[in-house]
């Protein structure tokens, strides 16, 4: 090469070039021969395993029972550790083991992010007619037993941000559970929005936590709860569905909210038609999602021909392979559940992702609304087991 | 007895990936392990609401859309046999750089990608500058020229030794010195080290500690051979790896954390998982990071003193923030015209290092608008945008509490909309549709890494990329274990972890190879 490049001159440079050796060597000779730090001691790591721990074991500190079918579970550490926080609106997700099923079932914190730090969580269990999970909870589970949960998860919540600074929220049944943190949290002044709450229940029997919820109207202005009935007509009360009128009614009228909702499938199927009337834009409607069960006689797109049929599940788990089978009417996760087979789940409902599967052979079925897969996992066959269902033989790898 | 593997990979990030695929392509009987449920680690995505976020990617080197050849990681994915599975999208832009406090010296550069094309578009910001622009694209070439030289050297004779002393002394005489040395040594404006340096914050080394090979090779890459983006987001780059290895005949076992690497008489023999399994294998490629590897998976006793100590050498680099947001405009409504906007606080990097060691002085930001480069990347009449800043420092985060953590990452992913909204005059806060935002934490939670960081080691000191390569052969190793990913010789990046990935898999190729014929 003609003209040779320097930096300061060649002499300096080439020096600079064997330093590169030997002053590396210097530096890790003078080094320390123990580890310095361990990673885990990063403050930034020791709140990442506090907030995220693979698992909890919580003990039943006290069952409160609203009847034979709506029971709350005051939860605390059975292994003296802090609880995560969370944030209003998240869902803890509970182990179940149900004769030779293992399930786990997620459900709203109906306790306030504020108490996890003093050692509780609650969670509120309605029964669900012919629920599998539910009713082994509420025949079963009594103060004293240890359990095994997963920590709080979920996008449901307030976030200033993204949403209006005040919220309506829509609450049917045990859907109250997750305003009733919201509540808490900003009565605590740990969030700073204005929650109107809309609660539906058929009659004042019906209504979960009121004394709860009245108290907390009472203490903190940025709060209003109003209870509409169903099936029942009361003065004090409003009644019929909560629709677009009765929301109109209680928003405000001159800014912008946001509507938050969460409650039983047919409150969804009425408010999706009745919210468009408000004129929202997309980015001020929430919905909780929904992880009940679905009816797939009427889920639009269905092939109705499949509806009870069994067919064969083959699962391929880490280099083992076990057989078993899946109702058309089941979710493959719910198949997996009832054969013992555990699964990494939480939300139940497509959003979470934790379930999600490659299905190396099989026909399938995803209902509208809960196909949230990333883009390439739908091309390369991957879904999530809890929101699909098979259409013919299937199997799949679970880890 | 469990059956034994050729090779065990820990770890499904891009080196890991990569690296089981080849071993895999090669006929090896290849166990891939991960802790978590999906493959990818940095490379992934994921959903909120109508739309599908990037977790870490915003531009691609090492494919050379511009080269007539490709570059050499689009060779990397040939040879695997994943490129008809990736779908590329060939980015047109470099990038926007800008400076919000330095008064009347701030500045506001777009570049577009392509060596005349850029140069061209320097001369409309810092006239006549053309003969140090194109002085700086030449020196590339020799330092490639230079590099391609020093990595063919098989045998080392009087004349390998007179090549790098003659055609090959450019490259050495540069090779110990930092950006800002070399732009001194050349007389670069300030405008034009301003413009060449927008890409500082992708290594979070500032320029007058930052190697110069190390950031020019990277700056000639993007800008000569030219930037791509996968159409389905890095999962899919990720999705489209583990496919192939899957179809080689490869297994891989996810949620499967590994509790340790078994070492034993300095040689790797297998994995213990978290669930108490034991599997045996003749090699271990170790995707996870050096620090976790030689403080958590390997027993202290059998890890060389020199490997302590080496460790104990290098730095943290910077932690990683990102602000994911979905908005319910499209890009063109709200005037989001550039792909990367780089957004300092300062021109000076040493300054700006120095002001990212805190949250209420350092705004820094990359922020990426992808629908300029894939309009249908989210739903019609919307957009996604991704802020990531970068904080430097061990003790950036130590204040934050459990309790104070998710309000703090919201006060700062709020200070980066105003920054973003104040610099660009695009107006985004009300048109947030979705949001989340990731901290130190979030990293330190999904991927292990040690204090939050997102660039592994930090490359300045002794521990440049220069360093890393001219010192890879000395001390004692432990026999049979690869570390592949960005913690490694080529420092962090995807290119650079995809490649370090295929190099272990060759090096466990070559020993395989060495100790067949031994036998």
């Amino acid at each position: 090469m003609k003209n040779t490049f320097k930096v300061k001159s060649e002499g300096r440079d080439i020096l600079k070039t064997l330093n590169v050796v030997t002053g590396r060597m210097l530096d890790v000779n003078m080094a320390s021969a123990h580890i310095a730090r361990h990673p885990d001691t990063f403050n930034v790591n020791r709140i990442a395993k506090q907030l995220h721990p693979k698992s909890l074991k919580l003990r039943i500190k006290k069952v409160d029972v609203f009847s034979e079918d709506v029971k709350s579970y005051i939860l605390t550490s059975a292994e003296g550790r802090m609880l995560p926080y969370f944030k209003a609106g998240q869902y803890l997700t509970v182990e179940l083991k149900v004769g030779s099923s293992v399930l786990t079932r997620p459900y709203s914190l109906s306790s306030s992010p504020r108490d996890s730090l003093s050692g509780e969580y609650r969670i509120t269990v309605k029964r669900v007619p012919a629920g599998f999970a539910s009713g082994h909870i509420l025949d079963n589970w009594q103060a004293g037993d240890i359990i095994t949960a997963y920590p709080p998860e979920g996008t449901f919540g307030y976030e200033p941000l993204r949403d209006a600074k005040t919220v309506v929220g829509v609450a049917g049944g045990s859907g109250i559970t997750p305003f009733i943190s919201m509540a808490e949290d900003i009565a605590s002044g740990d969030s700073d929005f204005n929650l109107i709450l809309l609660y539906g229940a058929r009659n004042t029997r019906e209504i979960l936590f009121k004394k709860e919820l009245d108290a907390l109207a009472d203490k903190c202005d940025k709060f209003k709860v109003c209870y509409v009935l169903s099936d029942s007509t009361s003065k004090k009360y409003e009644t019929g569905f909560i629709g677009a009128d009765l929301i109109k009614k209680y928003a405000p009228a001159d800014e912008a909210y946001s509507i938050f909702v969460c409650g039983p499938g047919p409150m969804y199927k009425f408010l999706q038609s009745e919210l468009p009337k408000l004129g929202l834009e997309n980015k001020y409607i929430r919905f909780e999602m929904s992880s009940g069960r679905r009816d797939l006689a009427i889920e639009p797109g269905y092939p109705k021909d499949m509806l009870e049929k069994t067919f064969s599940l083959t699962v391929i788990d880490r280099g083992s392979k076990y057989e078993t089978e899946c109702n058309s009417s089941d979710s493959i996760l719910c198949a997996l559940e009832k054969a013992g087979i555990a699964v990494q789940a939480r939300c139940r409902s497509g959003e979470c992702g934790f379930c999600r599967s490659k299905i190396v052979s099989g026909e399938y079925f995803i209902p509208q609304g809960v196909d949230k897969r990333r883009i390439a996992d739908a091309r390369f066959g991957y879904v999530h087991p809890c929101c699909a269902y098979p259409l013919s033989d299937i199997v799949i790898k679970i880890n | 007895m469990a059956e034994k593997y050729d090779a065990i990979v820990v770890g499904a990030g891009n080196g890991g990936l990569v690296a089981a695929t080849k071993l895999a392509l090669e006929g090896k009987k290849t166990l891939l392990l991960e802790k978590h449920n999906i493959p990818g680690g940095f490379a992934t995505s994921f959903v909120r609401g109508r739309f599908e976020f990037e977790a870490s990617l915003h531009e691609l080197c090492g494919i050379g859309p511009f080269t007539p050849e490709g570059g050499p990681l689009k060779k990397i994915f040939d040879d695997l046999g994943v490129s008809d599975r990736i779908e590329w999208v060939t980015l047109d832009e470099a990038f926007r750089t800008m400076t919000i406090d330095d008064g009347s010296a701030n500045f506001d550069y777009s570049l577009p990608l392509g060596r005349e094309r850029f140069i061209a578009k320097v001369q409309e910001y810092a006239p006549g500058t053309e003969d140090v622009c194109n002085k700086l694209f030449d020196l590339c070439e020799v330092i490639n020229n230079g590099i391609d030289f020093l990595s063919s050297i098989e045998d080392f004779t009087s004349d390998t030794l007179k090549s790098i002393f003659g055609e090959h002394l450019s490259f050495i005489n540069i090779a110990g010195y930092s950006v800002n040395q070399v732009f001194d040594t050349l007389n670069v404006p300030k405008k034009v080290r301003d413009i060449f340096g927008g890409y500082w914050c992708y290594l979070g080394v500032n320029l007058d500690e930052l190697n110069f090979i190390h950031y020019f090779t990277m700056l000639h890459s993007y800008v000569v051979d030219g930037a791509v983006i996968p159409r389905t987001r890095s999962h899919g780059i990720s999705c489209a790896l583990l496919d192939r290895f899957e179809e080689l005949g490869g297994e891989a076992w996810f949620n499967s954390p590994v509790r340790r690497i078994l070492v034993h008489n300095n040689r790797a023999y297998g994995v213990l998982l978290e669930d108490g399994r034991e599997i045996l294998s003749d090699y271990v490629v170790c995707n996870a990071s050096p620090y976790n590897a030689y403080t958590k998976l390997i027993d202290t006793n059998e890890i060389p003193k020199f490997r302590i100590k080496d460790l104990n050498a290098k730095k943290l680099a910077v932690k990683g923030f990102a602000v994911f947001i979905g908005l319910n405009r499209s890009y063109e409504e709200l005037g989001l015209n550039n792909h990367t906007y780089f957004i300092y606080n300062t021109a000076d990097t040493r300054r700006q290092a120095e002001l990212m060691k805190r949250r209420d002085t350092n705004s820094v930001q990359a922020t990426v608008c992808l629908n300029t480069a894939i309009p249908d990347c989210s739903p019609e009449g919307t957009s996604v945008l991704y802020m990531t800043s970068i904080f430097a420092g061990d003790n950036s985060w130590n204040d934050v509490t459990a309790e104070s953590y998710v309000k703090t990452k919201r006060e700062f992913a709020d200070k980066m909309i105003t920054v973003f909204e104040k610099a660009t005059g695009c107006k985004i806060r009300e048109h947030i549709e979705e949001i989340e935002i990731a901290a130190p934490v979030t990293y330190a939670h999904y991927t292990d890494a040690p204090n939050g960081t997102i660039y592994g080691f930090d490359a300045s000191g002794t521990d440049t990329i220069v360093h890393r390569i001219a010192n890879q052969a000395f001390g004692k190793k432990i026999d049979h274990l690869y570390f592949a990913g960005g913690y490694t010789m080529q420092c962090i990046g995807f290119s650079p972890s995809y490649t370090t990935g295929n190099l272990a898999a060759e090096g466990v190729l070559a020993e395989m190879r060495k100790e067949a014929a031994a036998k």
